[in-house]
């Protein structure tokens, strides 16, 4: 029975090759490469804590089979442009839009996935788009302050 | 989890070759949420799994029938599903419903065949199909079917798919004037597993009813039909009076059952209250 497999993908711009079990999930490929800014919080999809971004799409970590990344792109919130802040994390930190910061990966780029699709949201569209991410410090208010904030910096 | 083999056939007819072999545990995934949960918690543990995703792209493709229909692969994601224009003008209802039905990362990868081939009774898509008349085409070594969604279910996480058997495709039929809207009630956060489900299909003749389909889920088994709650409808003339009387005809007729989000007089009394809410709703649609 061939439980495990060498996989190859590209982690946040750089080739990757790695030997990964089908029962494992992406959150623990990642830790893995060192990588912990995806977390496994809930377990069950709910939180948005555990949020990679395959192939341009965003995906639920936690809930993701290691092994079926092979040949993909992949991108955490470690990704950075040179060490650069981009639009997003700016006014993230600009609105205190956290506490403890534990959902802050999650969040950051789940708001760059909406401005993508929606570079300027209204409110329900923030709320529906951000619902299935949580934070139990209830910063929710600056969250969405920040989205608006974001959207603004964005356009320049 | 435990370890597990991970199949990836390219083609439809490769997948049902694996699954032919025998094996009870083997299963058939297409965004493999829901059986991640399932391994996850231990309460389903294969020796193989069988990945859909690497067969042909025409199942992953929403077409348009020429007759007003929708043809959607089983592998098409709730996300695709949600952005497509045929859909948002053949079957408005699917995209309300895809709105609230768990989140953007679940919706980017989870299928509409897997949503129905796992059978929870929760899910929001499957009474508002049978709503709308829709039927499955299922695939198997030993030759393809043609299920309505409504003959799908047969219980709790409980289909009428044989072990070698998958969902290949969903056909909506042409809708031809008819009305519809989903109520979906939680008790927790909007896009939570619902407490109650109603779906509501209206054939309209001016303020009359031609022609009602009603399907309550979650608190059910499987999501059902409510003839009761359908003949109060059949023939009837729109008011606030008789849309009581349909929502009494459904409390009085669905056997619901409780769980975690709420007893089964709450959810009845849900019943009774929204009956005619939704039936407004689908004639606002």
């Amino acid at each position: 029975m061939q439980t495990h497999r060498t996989i190859t993908f590209t982690l946040n711009g750089r080739p990757i090759t790695a030997h990964a079990g089908n029962h494992q999930n992406l959150v623990e490929l990642l830790q893995g490469q060192g990588l912990y800014g995806a977390r496994e919080s809930c377990g069950q999809g709910l939180c948005g804590c555990c949020t990679v971004v395959v192939n341009g799409t965003a995906v639920t970590g936690c809930l993701t089979m290691a092994t079926l990344v092979d040949g993909a792109d992949v991108r955490t919130i470690e990704d950075s442009d040179g060490g650069q802040l981009d639009a997003v994390q700016q006014a993230f930190i600009e609105t205190g839009a956290f506490q403890c910061g534990f959902c802050t990966p999650g969040f950051i780029l789940m708001t760059r996935q909406l401005l993508d699709a929606h570079p300027n949201p209204t409110e329900d569209e923030i709320r529906h788009y951000l619902a299935g991410n949580l934070c139990r410090c209830a910063a929710y208010t600056e969250i969405i302050k920040a989205v608006r904030l974001a959207a603004k910096k964005r356009k320049g | 989890m435990i370890p597990f083999e991970l199949a990836e056939p390219r083609t439809l007819k490769a997948a049902m070759k694996l699954l032919d072999a025998g094996d009870e545990s083997v299963r058939v995934f297409g965004g493999g949420t829901a059986l991640m949960l399932m391994m996850k918690a231990g309460v389903f543990q294969p020796t193989r799994l069988i990945s859909l995703r690497g067969i042909e792209k025409r199942y992953a493709k929403v077409t348009s029938g020429q007759d007003g229909s929708l043809h959607i692969g089983a592998l098409v994601t709730l996300s695709a599903l949600g952005r497509t224009a045929a859909v948002k003008k053949r079957a408005p209802v699917i995209i309300d419903t895809l709105r609230t039905l768990s989140n953007v990362r679940i919706r980017n990868v989870a299928t509409l065949g897997g949503h129905l081939a796992h059978a929870d009774p929760h899910m929001d898509l499957p009474p508002v199909l049978m709503a709308l008349d829709a039927q499955v085409i299922t695939a198997a070594t030993s030759g393809a079917r043609t299920l309505a969604v409504a003959d799908l279910f047969t219980g709790y996480y409980e289909t009428a798919l044989a072990r070698n058997e998958l969902i290949s495709e969903v056909i909506v039929p042409a809708q031809s004037g008819r009305r519809s809207a989903y109520v979906k009630l939680t008790t927790r956060a909007a896009d939570d597993w619902p407490t109650l489900g109603i779906a509501v299909s209206l054939q309209m003749n001016g303020d009359t009813v031609q022609d009602a389909r009603f399907v309550v889920s979650a608190a059910t088994e499987k999501p059902l039909r409510l003839p009761g709650a359908e003949a109060v409808l059949h023939g009837a003339t729109i008011s606030d009076a008789m849309l009581a009387r349909v929502g009494e005809a459904a409390a009085v007729e669905a056997e619901l059952t409780g769980d975690a989000r709420g007893s089964a007089a709450y959810k009845t009394e849900l019943l009774r209250v929204h009956a005619g809410r939704a039936v407004r709703k689908a004639l606002a649609a």
